[in-house]
């Protein structure tokens, strides 16, 4: 018997056309694999979707996709990740639920001690005992593992597997990996099979009482820095699982996705137009060409402002050399003539006025009334302007304008200052 | 003052040595805590010695006392015994308090003659207000009586950042001490804590303990390597985290021994501990193809090899894979970031309780050198970068302290962490809180540094000497004081504090009956 377990996938995601493409291509690969390869059924512990109600484009495919795979007669079973839940089952996971193409494992009571219970549900083909939770935004389902009566799910017998979807720390292996990550402790004991959604590359390890704590990974890109590991080498894929009372095999299966070239330049003591220069060298030297191209710029500057370092050139250059997508990361990139030095006040107020202050002493203007205090008072206008939210019923393309247009009201500039 | 509440009355002395006579019915004890009104203040004075004075001379008493036992006259009776007979108490002044605006400086002049004393209450301790983020340490003592309204509160930054140092025997109250001040630690995030917990008497894994603190789940970090309860974290710190120099001041190992370490690690960086284990002994020794493996004997080899297998606990299976018996130290992919996530959670203002009851001696000070270092390290950089002050206060509470800042350890030795930490953590921010039972194997300049002590009772006259030779407050007649301290009571000397606050430490018991978290109830929704 085997299983397949994927997460992660992120549909929706991708903004741009071309990388849309290889988004759903490699998700019909995997289920393509998994259908011919006569898996007995399919995991998905959470993020099948990018956010909760997606485009109907990603959808329309979404649902092909699982028809396909239910035809097929392999069930998916399921919970909701950060992304895609919805407290009120109202995201495209509740609607793929009610035609029957996927199962949401989450079978819960609440009880008036504040505990909760959960019942396995079983795969009627091989047995399999499942059961598991979603994962909520910044670590808030945390509190369900605390509160989780775990004597029961411990002491049921058989094949058992829980679906999670959430960072473990036992299983980080990059200190870089920040966020809300919680001990495997948290988790009940003696399951056969762990699926973990949430972190984004492959890992599979087995701890006391914690066989097989499996995360697959993304089997593309569901945030940006996953393009630039491919770029680094990254392989990408799914598992796929052998059992029989226990479990026999996890096999990482890797599905490419496309090819990359990767442009890194390091900023450190170095002015903007050396490292211009060194941009356009480096790109002469790449065959850019239906490939996703990653350019990387990090460091601090020695002078100049990081706004210096001109990736327009060498995005032009590439994409006239047909890249399929030129990503630019230039958030580690800083100046030392530059850098926002931070500011301490007793409330939020204060302290937009102390970093202000202490900040606008390093810019060189010739309008007075951008510089001294009345810079400062300009700044926070400015940014009480731009931090208003958006009115209830009010809709982007009204929105917008509005902010745009009491901005540059408070500039003193109209539209086509600009 | 009403004549009631008055116990004795100064009839001599000199400054720090005044001779009180104690008003009959009166029962005065040592470290009682007194009250002379002056005019505008009044001093606070504390009984040293008790000795009995009378108006009869010794010869004529002993003359008595022999009448009494070998004649067998029964009734003899002094005339007027409250007068003739009574208790002489020695007493030294601790503090002159301004009854106009609660200002505690050092006295320098005598109390009034003849000024009768009263016993301190409440309302003269005042000025023990609780400032924002103080630690909670006991309730003013006096004597042996309790003054529960009198609560003790320790500015927590100040305190950290320039050492603490709890010198007690056991079964003094050491450990009810420390859960004690953690509580407090557990309230803001004013302080990080990192705690080898070589007893794993803190957590309260099966018992009442830090755990129940009602901020323990976003405050408190509980590392264990063996089957961590609910929520806990397994400690396990990827052999990759280990450099040579964190076996300074801590291993014995001789020059070509260290040699050998760092050679194994210049050439294979993160990996030098699982390779050098791996690495068959008499190869590396006896081949000389490589001018690098030729550099060292097998036999220094071999012993490194010993000493790093024993400190580690380090097995090999049949597929080479290296692993530690108690499980702390991983080979392979587990325990990477182990050291990072609790620096940042200290870095947090969090307190981390490290559970190394399965570690040997070396093993437990390895980790906490290991964690030590990237900390002061961190703190250091966040100094350079000017965000020091932005950090909360971090404090490292090691147990047995001579182990690493004892007088053998750092003479034999190199300098460890905690030895530097001692010396300058101060500039940033970071500190030690340092228990042990031997005050006395601990360096002078050490000692000095350690700025606030919280002494509990000692019985070893050497020991009590080291420590009132180092204490922030004159505490040169306070030997007997010392010696005297039941269970649970202390005197805390430090910079921070106005002058030798006798203290009495609550069951740790208690507070967590008081003021540990309740249990939940009602329906949690799931979704």
């Amino acid at each position: 018997m085997k299983f397949a377990h994927l997460s992660d996938v992120h549909l929706g995601f991708q903004k741009h056309e071309s990388l849309q493409k290889i988004e759903q291509q490699v998700f019909e690969k995997i289920l393509n694999q998994c259908i011919s390869s006569k898996v007995d059924f399919i995991l998905i512990p959470g993020d099948l979707f990018h956010v909760n109600i997606p485009e109907m484009r990603v959808q329309k495919f979404a649902f092909s996709m699982f028809r396909k795979v239910y035809d097929a007669k392999i069930p998916i079973y399921v919970v909701y990740g950060s992304h895609d839940f919805s407290p009120v089952s109202n995201s495209v996971i509740d609607l793929l639920a009610e035609v029957g193409y996927i199962t949401k494992v989450t079978q819960a009571k609440s009880h008036e001690d504040s505990t909760i219970s959960l019942e396995c549900l079983i795969d009627p083909k091989t047995g399999a005992k499942i059961t598991g939770l979603s994962g909520l935004k910044v670590g808030k389902d945390r509190e369900w593992y605390e509160k989780l009566d775990r004597d029961n799910l411990e002491a049921e017998s058989g094949f058992k597997i829980f679906l999670f979807h959430g960072g473990i720390s036992d299983m980080k292996t990059d200190s870089s990996m920040d966020g809300d990550q919680m001990p495997l402790s948290l988790l009940p004991k003696g399951f056969s099979y762990y699926a973990g959604g949430h972190m984004h590359k492959f890992n599979h390890q087995s701890f006391d009482g914690y066989a097989n704590v499996v995360y697959s990974g993304t089997p593309f890109a569901g945030y940006h820095a996953d393009l630039e590991d491919n770029a680094n080498g990254q392989k990408r894929g799914f598992v796929l699982v052998e059992f029989e009372d226990t479990v026999k095999s996890v096999e990482f299966v890797e599905i490419e996705n496309i090819t990359y070239e990767i442009i890194e330049v390091d900023a450190n003591n170095r002015k903007a137009e050396s490292i211009n220069q060194e941009l356009l060298e480096k790109t002469k030297d790449i065959d850019p060409a239906e490939k996703v191209v990653i350019i990387k710029v990090k460091g601090e500057l020695t002078s100049g402002k990081t706004a210096d370092v001109d990736i327009s050139l060498v995005r032009d250059n590439l994409n006239e050399r047909n890249a399929m997508v030129v990503n630019v990361s230039k958030n580690g990139l800083t100046s030392k003539e530059y850098s926002i030095t931070k500011a301490k006040g007793a409330n939020k107020e204060e302290i937009e006025t102390n970093v202000f202050s202490e900040n606008i002493g390093q810019l060189r203007f010739d309008y007075p009334e951008l510089l001294s205090d009345e810079g400062i008072k300009l700044a926070k206008k400015l940014l009480s302007e731009l931090g208003q939210p958006v009115l209830i019923n009010e809709k982007k393309n009204e929105y917008i304008p509005r902010i745009r247009d009491n901005a540059l009201g408070i500039l003193g500039l109209d539209d086509d200052a600009s | 003052m009403d004549e009631i509440s008055v116990v004795g009355q100064v009839v001599g002395g000199s400054f720090g040595d005044i001779v009180i006579r104690q008003k009959a019915g009166t029962d005065l004890e040592i470290g009682d805590l007194m009250v002379s009104e002056e005019n505008g203040s009044f001093l606070i004075l504390q009984v040293f010695s008790l000795e009995f004075g009378s108006q009869i001379q010794d010869k004529m008493q002993q003359m008595m006392s022999g009448v009494n036992l070998e004649q067998g006259v029964v009734d003899a009776q002094f005339y007027e015994p409250d007068f003739v007979n009574y208790v002489l108490a020695r007493i030294k002044p601790l503090a002159r308090v301004y009854r106009e605006n609660n200002d505690v400086k050092i006295p320098k002049s005598l109390p009034s003659f003849f000024n009768k004393l009263r016993l301190i209450t409440k309302d003269d301790l005042k000025f023990l207000q609780k400032e924002k983020d103080s630690v909670f340490v006991g309730y003013i003592r006096s004597g042996s009586k309790i003054i529960k309204e009198a609560e003790v509160w320790l500015p927590a930054e100040d305190v950290f950042s320039h050492h603490m140092l709890i010198p007690a025997t056991t079964g003094r109250g050491k450990s009810n001490l420390v859960k004690t001040i953690l509580w407090s630690v557990l309230d803001t995030n004013k302080v990080g804590a990192l705690v080898l917990d070589a007893h794993d008497e803190y957590f309260g894994r099966s018992e009442i303990g830090l755990k129940m603190h009602p901020r323990a789940k976003d405050n408190l970090m509980y590392y264990t390597p063996s089957d961590p309860p609910v929520g806990a974290n397994r400690l396990t710190i990827n052999l990759q985290s280990i450099r040579p120099e964190h076996f300074e001041g801590i291993v014995d190992f001789s020059d070509p021994q260290f040699q050998a370490i760092r050679m194994a690690h210049r050439q294979h960086r993160a990996n030098w501990v699982r390779e050098l284990m791996v690495t068959d002994a008499v190869d590396a020794g006896m081949e000389n193809t490589s001018p690098s493996r030729g550099e060292f004997a097998a036999a220094t080899m071999m012993v490194v090899q010993r000493k790093l297998r024993l400190l580690l606990s380090l097995e090999k299976d049949e597929e080479g894979v290296v692993f530690s018996r108690h499980k702390v130290f991983d080979s392979t992919t587990k325990g990477l970031t182990t050291v990072d996530d609790i620096v940042k959670d200290v870095e947090a203002g969090k307190v981390v309780v490290l559970d190394t009851s399965r570690l040997g001696d070396e093993a437990e000070l390895l980790v906490g050198n290991i964690i030590a270092s990237k900390l002061l390290q961190k703190y250091k950089d966040a100094k350079a970068s000017g965000e020091l002050e932005r950090k909360p206060v971090a404090t490292i509470v090691i147990e047995e302290a001579p182990r690493v800042i004892g007088v053998d350890v750092l003479t034999t030795r190199n300098d460890n962490i905690y030895s530097t930490i001692a010396k300058e953590g101060r500039k940033f921010k970071v500190g030690l809180t340092a228990i042990t039972q031997l005050s006395s194997v601990i360096p002078k300049t050490i000692l000095a540094n350690m700025n606030t002590k919280i002494i509990l009772g000692n019985e070893m006259k050497q020991e009590r000497e080291a420590i009132i030779a180092s204490a922030s407050q004159d505490l040169s007649e306070d030997d007997k004081n010392i010696a005297s301290l039941d269970k649970g009571e202390a005197i805390i000397t430090s910079i921070f504090v106005p002058f030798a606050l006798p203290v009495k430490i609550p069951l740790f018991e208690d507070i967590v009956k008081e003021k540990g978290m309740t249990p939940e109830s009602g329906k949690t929704k799931v979704f």
